[in-house]
């Protein structure tokens, strides 16, 4: 594939121009000679966003370094298709060709999940209860049942230890509201309709610093 | 012709459909039927079991508060027959209801998981009742339980009558009295009507004494 088509695929239409313009890093076509593979993709549009190894600055954005392939491929696949849909994300993934996605994916799992670290720490130890015991009052399951000790991951379940708590609330919010409704067996969205403000806020908080050991 | 022959059908169908109406405690339903057929996979039981796992724990021991039964260990003929009786709204559990209806357990990973859970090892760190009502319902449980949950409370797999020994004293006892006041409409009627007379201090008695039990060895 030459450069020039790349270039073309994510050309500023469908609203993309709109969507370049609002994000604060700004990111420019690629005007190199470098192959177009995933590396290239991953290198001058997937940065903008996620960062340099996936591994986004904003925390609006999600860290996607370390998340399961499978879970990779299923997002863009769901993104393209409509099934999850995002102002940013949906234009982006339209322009990705369906052989992009598996290499993309493959890569990205192949990166390391940075931890951050909770600022709120008080908040981020009722987390930590909520998340290995969850709420047997009001029946939210703990999360380490699918998402494992240090929020690891498994299969169809992702990586979430390190992720940022902005956008994990967001998420669950979304779930709640059914905003998202990609989620397997809608687990998350039953889960995040019986876990309160407080809950959500607090596993978030306790998810940025989870690292694996 | 078909105006006469309809109300003939209703006639020659009403004790059919009574039946199906009411059905017997331990009749199973299509899912139930299906997955006992069905040699489960230990292996795919383990994952399918995951999400399970959030409630159940990772090792299938439930909760010591008794909020979560002990799966560990159980038949799986019991197994299947509870998670069919959820599917199909024989049992209700409304924690639960999101996590196992058809959308998510086929008859093949119903038999998985209860082939996996069937065969792991049972923990003995149940929730224990307060013990004070050891005696009281040991002779209880002799009169009244014996015969169907056996001995060591090991229950029978044919039969569908779980294992009770060593499961957690709160779960014990909150189901006794959802199965008591006829709250559990998967309930055996011989065991509803053995219980029927029991006050609350009996069932916590004999709750107290089966989650005492040492987990009976396995076969």
């Amino acid at each position: 594939m030459k450069d020039s088509d790349i270039r073309h695929r994510f050309k500023p239409d469908n609203g993309f121009l709109k969507i370049a313009a609002i994000m604060t890093m700004g990111w420019t076509f690629p005007g190199t000679s470098a192959a177009a593979d995933a590396h290239t993709i991953a290198a001058t549009v997937c940065i903008a966003c996620h960062g340099d190894d996936g591994n986004s600055v904003i925390p609006t954005f999600p860290k996607i370094a370390g998340l399961q392939e499978g879970y990779i491929v299923k997002q863009l696949r769901d993104f393209r298709s409509g099934a999850r849909t995002s102002e940013v994300m949906s234009p982006v993934a339209a322009a990705l060709k369906p052989e992009d996605i598996a290499p993309l994916a493959a890569y990205y799992s192949s990166r390391k999940m940075k931890p951050g670290e909770a600022v709120d720490r008080e908040a981020a130890g009722f987390g930590k209860m909520v998340y290995l015991d969850g709420n047997e009052e009001s029946g939210v399951p703990a999360c380490i049942g699918c998402h494992q000790a240090q929020g690891v991951g498994y299969l169809i379940y992702p990586r979430i230890g390190g992720q940022h708590a902005p956008y994990v609330a967001h998420q669950m919010k979304d779930f709640a509201s059914g905003d998202r409704s990609n989620d397997f067996g809608r687990f998350m969205r039953a889960i995040a309709r019986r876990m309160t403000e407080e809950e959500i806020q607090s596993v978030a908080e306790y998810l940025v610093g989870l690292d694996e050991r | 012709m078909n105006r006469f022959l309809n109300p003939l059908i209703v006639v020659a169908l009403w004790p059919s459909v009574a039946l199906a109406q009411t059905p017997v405690w331990n009749q199973v339903g299509e899912q139930a039927k299906n997955a006992l057929q069905i040699k489960g996979d230990a292996a795919r039981g383990a994952a399918a079991f995951v999400p399970c796992q959030g409630c159940h724990r990772k090792d299938a021991s439930g909760r010591t508060s008794g909020a979560y039964p002990r799966l560990s260990g159980q038949h799986a003929t019991v197994l299947i027959k509870q998670i069919s009786d959820f599917q199909s709204g024989r049992r209700i559990n409304q924690k639960m209801e999101p996590f196992i209806g058809e959308h998510v357990l086929n008859a093949f990973e119903i038999a998985d998981i209860a082939s996996y859970l069937q065969g792991l090892p049972i923990s003995a760190t149940n929730g224990k009742g307060p013990g004070s009502g050891v005696s009281r319902g040991n002779e209880l449980y002799k009169k009244d339980c014996v015969e169907c949950h056996g001995s060591w409370g090991e229950g029978n797999a044919e039969k569908f009558y779980p294992m009770v020994a060593a499961q957690h004293y709160r779960y014990l006892l909150r189901q006794a009295q959802l199965i008591r006041d006829g709250d559990r409409r998967n309930s055996n009627p011989d065991m509803v009507k053995a219980i029927k007379p029991y006050r609350d201090s009996d069932l916590e008695a004999v709750a107290d004494y089966m989650s005492q039990l040492a987990p009976p060895d396995k076969k």
